[in-house]
């Protein structure tokens, strides 16, 4: 029997459709308490990982456990796992409560659970209308509904926020939360970052089927740094009195103005007054988690990305990501940025070059 | 396992294809009980007159009281086999047509307890069917033929008996071909014209052009109607029993062929081929489904 742990662990997990590689050795766990979010690009290998972890398809090597077990010896799986996956199917023709009432008897629960459940998501008045008749949205809340009947300890949910209206996506929001402050567990995956941000504590980011960060959210939001991007009468000058003042991060960027990581607008401001350079203008930009989301997820388009990131899929289980490497959240993702900055395609080197400045000169 | 079997009943019940279903089988099965009852009826009557009485008993046959409504009811139950294999092939084929498959996957304790589920609830829906079906054509054949031709009660039960058995296997030979094909218009269509004609044609075109007189005594189709057509077969003394004298092999393949079950060995020999056919298709989906990924 399972451990009733409500941890989900996924090891090394691998699958091949014929000569595609969907999912190639990756590993991560979800803890009880948590919403995970399980992100990725669309392709990114999130669905076959799902549908591995809840038994429809076969790993070709590697495990994905539910309380220490697959699914097929969860006994009462139902009972453990809910889950709402993409494309789920409803018979047309079956009204909402008899399709809740036939996995209601498959389960094992009482048919008044079918009425709960109903109420819960919103559908009791259109139980008794046929499931084809039904939008993507009412169908998202029956797939809900449906994951819900057996009152599982862990929820999988494959881009529930799809075809859900706002209020609809706000609901799910405070819904989940809910659920994982009971001491549940959430796996809810999605292609955007911003879909889920609000509602995720954890999260695993994978890209063509492999692992490129796996830790609590707030790891990530922490590397966030904002930077100032200054347009100057002459950029040598501004970075010469930004680097006398102490300011060292300063790059060029595409459009010649200069791009100041840790200083503030005010303090770029008055360096520059104290210079007496011309300033026309200050922008200051995030670098949002959706910016950060893409860089780690961009290999599988073949852009340029940090060879680091696709490369170790962090070792130990349970305890995010592994303290001795602590900086990579912070640093890596920008000095990424940076690298991009600094070889872009359009031949911005050369201009660099031409102004002359960030060289030894 | 109760609690499987109770959701495929209530699967079953929340949809139409189950009455849906059964409504032509009844129609069916009626018409071509009250169409052959009409036709044997006249045999009987030519049957009776002196001449044909005269050859017949020279072959050891008792002409003019032959239970000929036997060959109404065969007929009438053949046709509405039919209907069980192809809500068989809904039962599985549907599922994975709707994709509900994946629900059912993911509340029963493992594929292998899904499917014998599936197949305990089917195997009482074939029985229903084969009641009902039974039924119809026993009415198809009273409405139409003589007290003269009326086969006795012992036969009649083993019609039913026959028709029930007939059908649960129909059923399960439907999930079987689902099983393995997974859609549920290729394979309705496939296995209908499969049975009424493409079987039929080769059958034909064995006896007539090989002079091959078993084949529809090995092919599904042939195995099914023979479970049920064989019993009339039997009572004619054209199929499982030794003919007195030898009845010419043409006349007994066409006698066979009047019952609904020409090549036919016997009933329980058609039962266990056509048991071979169900679960040769019934295993090889089994085992495609415990492994298939569904995506």
């Amino acid at each position: 029997m399972h451990d009733g742990s409500g941890r989900i662990a996924v090891h090394d997990l691998t699958k091949q459709f014929g000569p595609v590689a969907a999912v190639q050795n990756l590993s991560f766990t979800v803890e009880p308490g948590t919403v995970t979010g399980f992100l990725g690009p669309n392709g990114a290998g999130k669905t076959t990982t799902l549908r591995m972890l809840l038994g429809l398809v076969t790993p070709t090597a590697g495990t994905a456990t539910i309380n220490g077990r697959p699914h097929a010896q969860l006994g009462n799986p139902g009972r453990v796992v809910g889950a709402v996956l993409e494309n789920e199917g409803f018979h047309p023709k079956r009204t909402a409560r008899n399709h809740l009432r036939v996995y209601a008897a498959a389960i094992g629960v009482p048919d008044q659970r079918v009425e709960e459940v109903l109420n819960l998501v919103g559908l009791s008045t259109a139980g008794d209308r046929k499931a084809g008749g039904f939008s993507l949205g009412m169908r998202q809340r029956l797939a809900l509904a449906t994951a819900l009947l057996g009152d599982p300890q862990v929820l999988v949910l494959d881009e529930p926020a799809n075809g859900l209206d706002p209020e609809g996506i706000a609901w799910l929001r405070t819904f989940l939360r809910s659920y994982a402050s009971q001491g549940r567990t959430v796996l809810v995956s999605s292609h955007l970052l911003s879909e889920v941000e609000q509602t995720i504590d954890q999260v695993v980011i994978i890209s063509a089927g492999m692992t490129r960060y796996y830790g609590p959210l707030e790891q990530l939001r922490a590397s966030q740094r904002s930077r100032v991007l200054v347009q100057p009468a002459d950029a040598n000058a501004l970075v010469t009195a930004l680097q006398g003042a102490g300011v060292t991060q300063v790059e060029p960027t595409q459009d010649g103005r200069v791009a100041v990581t840790g200083a503030t607008v005010q303090q770029i401001g008055d360096i520059a007054a104290k210079a007496s350079l011309a300033v026309y203008g200050m922008e200051e930009e995030k670098a949002d988690l959706e910016k950060l989301f893409f860089q780690l997820t961009s290999p599988q388009y073949g852009a340029t990305a940090p060879p680091a990131y696709g490369q170790q899929p962090p070792g130990g289980f349970g305890g995010g990501y592994p303290g001795g490497q602590g900086g990579y959240p912070q640093q890596q993702p920008y000095q990424g940025a940076q690298q991009q900055y600094q070889t872009p395609p359009g031949g911005y080197q050369q201009a660099g070059q031409q102004q002359g400045w960030g060289g030894p000169q | 396992m109760g609690r499987l079997i109770k959701a495929e009943i209530r699967k079953t019940l929340s949809t139409k294809s189950w009455w849906g279903l059964m409504i032509p089988a009844v129609v069916f099965s009626f018409l071509f009980a009250m169409i052959w009852g009409f036709i044997v009826g006249d045999i009987n009557d030519y049957l009776g007159g002196s001449d044909a009485r005269e050859l017949a008993s020279l072959m050891g046959v008792e002409l003019g009281n032959l239970p000929v409504g036997l060959l109404a009811l065969g007929h009438g139950v053949n046709i509405g086999t039919l209907f069980p294999v192809i809500f068989g092939v809904y039962a599985l084929a549907g599922e994975y047509a709707k994709k509900t498959i994946t629900t059912t996957f993911l509340t029963a304790p493992n594929r292998g307890a899904a499917l014998t589920a599936k197949m305990i609830t089917y195997i009482g829906w074939g029985a229903v069917y084969g009641i009902i079906i039974v039924g119809s054509a026993s009415l198809g054949t009273l409405l139409t033929v003589d007290e003269v031709g009326m086969p006795s009660a012992s036969q009649w039960m083993a019609v039913l008996g026959g028709g029930i058995l007939a059908t649960i296997l129909a059923t399960l030979f439907g999930i079987g071909v689902g099983a393995v094909w997974k859609s549920v218009v290729g394979a309705t269509i496939t296995l209908t014209i499969w049975m009424l004609i493409v079987e039929n044609v080769l059958v034909f075109a064995a006896f007539g052009w090989l002079e091959v007189r078993w084949l529809g005594g090995v092919l599904p189709n042939g195995t099914l109607n023979g479970i049920v057509g064989a019993i009339g077969a039997e009572a004619f003394g054209a199929a499982g029993v030794t003919v007195p004298g030898d009845l010419n092999e043409d006349l007994q393949w066409l006698l066979q062929f009047t019952a609904g079950a020409p090549g036919a060995f016997s009933w329980w020999a058609a039962a266990l081929i056509f048991f071979a056919w169900t679960m040769a298709f019934f295993l090889s989906g089994w085992a495609a489904n415990k492994r298939r990924d569904i995506t």
